[in-house]
């Protein structure tokens, strides 16, 4: 039972950074990140590719880190300028290349086989349940970032974020440069996503693309509305939430009589409908502040 | 290479056919609709269910199917868009709740009809050859749907009250409310419209290739670089972009292996918001 409940944990945990970063790019800055998977794939591709190779674990997930935070600004060039929607297309687009690529450069990631065998962080040294130091070393990343975040928004560069988000204009008009406030936040959000992605690959012991399919962008989506844009607390309540439903909902088919598919199915549709719901009544979320995020309304 | 043109021009077609309603929602409520391409499959399932299971003849499902598509698009005006529209919500809302719209459309299809291909029932015939190139049966009829839905939107724009309030609407709705236009009556037509106009290129994708709950999905990024490419809110500028797309997507098949298809729309879409993001023939917002 406990070790059951460690390894849902675990998931949790890796959700709340994945969409912790998300958040620091919707929740604060207002940017419309569609493809966040993709950083997420990078990082844990970038971790375990590293490390078959023979790099040590710790610099693999530097790398994969450092990469991801690298196509945040190669995403973000082209398009952060510009109007906000043109982010969400591009991005959707960019982790759907990403996908793709994972499933067909053989060569390097050898397709839908997927890669295993990798070196997970002092797996050699733990006498006990790995998990147990999984679980440690998720939540003590995930606590570092929170307090981290917490930091940064709170500082003077997280008050323009939010200034960004609810008129871009007026920041501008105060001299702050914009473009730079923007692409920041979206290396740090892509850098954290990276960060997930090698923990996700340490969870998992094996990636393969099927991982990355656009629909985890949205799960992260979901959490962070859920639990209230532009509230770190929020997200974590969020990651908590949905995955109970997810576990929660898993055994359904025993009960009822629908097929595997169809049960399935179902589940991402109440996805899609609490993100309506929530869009058009309660933007805010559980936790959010109305009076801060006024998006337009 | 002529065989990959004429595919080429086919894809456009559809292409450019499904952008016209993305490209007049964009330029007239002002937000990228990522649900537009999932009402593609749906006008396609509709037709399929109307075609095999109730054995409808085609030309009659296909009306049907895509009055029924329609009809969803004034549903939604009505549940979704127009409350929204009430309490003026930011742009980035709307975008929000549309992805959330297009997974409910998708999975409410996989959960329906599960997720394998479909096909229309329709006798097989074999295609037409010449000068070594061949073009199939349903790409004729696609192609020549495609055409006469471009030509009717076309009559309709210039000649029609409705039509001239659309394109006034879409480039400043203020001044068009001002004029007496009613806005909420026109935009309502606008998605029966559009809608049905995404239901007619979904039935003639399924046609052309097979039906399944991805097909539109995976259209949703060629069709706004062709909304993109066109000028937001221009719908010529849609259908001569939907054309650029598709004959530029078949054609990179002759350098990049055609798994990355897809990316060659992101590609051009990239390149136009970097050197020209009021698209080749200018749009009404930028």
């Amino acid at each position: 039972m406990i070790d059951y409940l460690v390894a849902i944990s675990i998931i949790v945990g890796i959700y709340a950074i994945f969409a912790i970063g998300l958040n620091l790019e919707w929740g604060f800055t207002g940017l419309i990140n569609f493809g966040h998977v993709g950083f997420l794939a990078i990082g844990a591709y970038t971790t375990v590719l590293m490390n078959l190779s023979g790099a040590p674990i710790w610099l693999s997930m530097a790398s994969g880190v450092v990469l991801a935070a690298f196509f945040g600004l190669l995403v973000g060039i082209p398009t952060l300028r510009l109007r906000e929607d043109y982010l969400a297309i591009v991005t959707i687009g960019f982790s759907e290349i990403v996908r793709l690529f994972l499933l067909n450069e053989e060569w390097l990631t050898r397709g839908p086989m997927g890669l295993f065998g990798y070196d997970r962080p002092f797996e050699a040294m733990i006498p006990f349940d790995y998990n147990y130091f999984l679980f440690i070393l998720v939540f003590g990343s995930l606590a570092v970032i929170y307090l981290l975040l917490e930091k940064l928004v709170h500082s003077p560069w997280g008050r323009v974020l939010k200034s960004i988000r609810e008129d871009e204009d007026v920041a501008s008009a105060l001299g702050k440069d914009v473009f730079r406030y923007k692409i920041q936040a979206l290396m740090i959000g892509s850098a954290i996503a990276g960060l997930a992605g090698a923990f996700l690959a340490f969870n998992m012991q094996y990636i393969n693309p099927r991982n990355f399919i656009p629909m985890e962008t949205f799960y992260a989506w979901i959490i962070v509305v859920l639990g209230g844009s532009a509230r770190n607390k929020g997200t974590i309540l969020g990651a908590i939430i949905v995955q109970s439903f997810y576990t929660g909902t898993r055994y359904l088919q025993d009960y009822v009589p629908l097929a595997s598919h169809q049960i399935a199915a179902l589940r991402v549709m109440v996805i899609g409908v609490l993100l309506v719901l929530l869009m058009m009544y309660k933007p805010q979320g559980l936790l959010g502040r109305k009076e801060e995020l006024t998006l337009g309304q | 290479m002529l065989q990959l043109i004429i595919n080429g021009i086919v894809l456009g077609s559809i292409i450019a056919l499904a952008a016209i309603g993305l490209t007049m929602v964009y330029g007239v409520l002002n937000f990228a609709n990522f649900s537009h391409a999932d009402f593609m499959t749906f006008g396609a399932y509709i037709a399929f269910v109307l075609n095999v299971a109730l054995g409808l003849n085609i030309i009659l499902s296909f009306f049907i199917a895509i009055a029924i598509a329609g009809a969803l698009g004034v549903l939604l005006d009505f549940l979704v868009w127009k409350p929204m529209r009430r309490k003026n919500a930011d742009l980035v809302s709307l975008v929000i709740i549309s992805i959330g719209l297009s997974i409910i459309v998708r999975n409410a299809i996989i959960f329906i009809w599960g997720g394998s291909t479909r096909n229309f029932d329709l006798p097989v015939r074999r295609g037409i050859e010449m000068l070594g190139v061949t073009i199939t049966h349903n790409q004729l009829i696609g192609l020549g749907t495609a055409i006469l839905f471009m030509v009717l939107v076309h009559f309709f724009l210039k000649n029609t009250k409705l039509g001239k309030a659309m394109r006034a609407i879409s480039d400043d709705i203020n001044l068009a409310r001002m004029s007496g236009i009613d806005s909420d009556k026109v935009i309502m037509w606008m998605w029966f419209i559009g809608i049905g106009l995404a239901g007619v290129a979904g039935i003639l994708y399924g046609l052309e290739t097979t039906i399944r709950p991805n097909m539109g999905w995976f259209l949703i990024l060629p069709m706004f670089a062709a909304v993109i490419l066109g000028g937001i809110g221009n719908p010529y500028g849609a259908m001569v972009g939907g054309m650029i797309i598709g004959l530029s997507q078949e054609l990179s098949m002759l350098i990049l292996p055609s798994e990355y298809k897809m990316g060659v729309g992101l590609g051009i879409m990239i390149l136009v918001l970097l050197f020209k993001p009021k698209g080749l023939f200018g749009g009404t917002k930028a």
